[in-house]
């Protein structure tokens, strides 16, 4: 049998240098990513929130 | 591998004023609201004894209901009870300043009037009272809003918005919806 031709772990390329340093680029670009998801997401949020706040909520008149 | 601190500190940071900014957005909205268009929640703080509301010389049977008063605004008077609304339709005229005033014999009732920014809770002991002005005219369901026990789901009322001209009160300041069917 034999051994598979993928890393099975992390740990497994902490002896390889060229591996590591792929790994380490790519964890480098990850926070963007992210960032870039969540900013679409909290950006969406606060969009609806405005578009009932003035398109529903504003339209229907005074109270208090 | 490297944990580069200061960029995460950074990226922190940023968030947070991105965080800050849609608050301070947000908030800006309600004020502009409050103090431009009058859009506040009702905060009416009066109290009334429940175990003798219907003596009260306001939400005695004859005067619930809408009403003139003296300084010609126009009042709507309704009992929340164990489940209905007393009585199960008000008249009030569009596109005039309306105050409706509530109170509960029994347990906490809630009231929303559909399509409208009406809506508060009706807490035994206090009267809940809502300034509003409604702009379209119409049949507008008023359910509660509060579970109050087994017969919550039928307890709703109407409220019958009329144009103006057609709101005319008899000779003591007094409308019913039966008169404007």
């Amino acid at each position: 049998m034999t051994e598979p031709a993928y890393p099975r772990s992390r740990h497994d390329y902490s002896n390889d240098a060229e591996e590591l340093s792929a790994l380490e680029s790519a964890m480098d670009s990850t926070p963007r990513g992210a960032a870039i998801v969540s900013a679409i997401a909290v950006g969406l949020l606060l969009l609806a929130w405005l578009a009932i706040y003035f398109g529903v909520f504003l339209p229907r008149g005074t109270v208090g | 591998m490297a944990i580069n601190e200061s960029a995460i500190l950074k990226s922190e940071l940023r968030w947070t004023l991105v965080v800050a900014g849609i608050v301070t957005i947000i908030l800006g909205a309600i004020l502009f609201a409050a103090l431009s268009m009058h859009i506040n929640p009702p905060s009416n703080r009066e109290y009334v004894d429940p175990k003798t509301v219907h003596l009260s010389s306001e939400f005695t049977e004859a005067n619930l209901g809408t009403s003139i008063d003296p300084n010609g605004r126009v009042v709507g008077r309704m009992i929340t009870t164990q489940f209905q609304f007393i009585p199960s339709c008000i008249v009030v005229p569009a596109e005039t300043d309306v105050t409706l005033r509530f109170t509960s014999p029994d347990v906490i009732h809630g009231l929303l009037v559909t399509g409208t920014n009406v809506n508060t809770m009706v807490v035994p002991g206090y009267v809940a009272q809502v300034h509003t002005r409604f702009t379209k005219t119409g049949d507008l369901l008023m359910p509660c809003h509060e579970y109050c026990g087994l017969g919550h789901s039928q307890m709703l009322a109407t409220v019958k918005v009329v144009p103006p001209e057609l709101f005319k009160p008899d000779a003591q300041g007094r409308a019913n919806c039966g008169d404007y069917r």
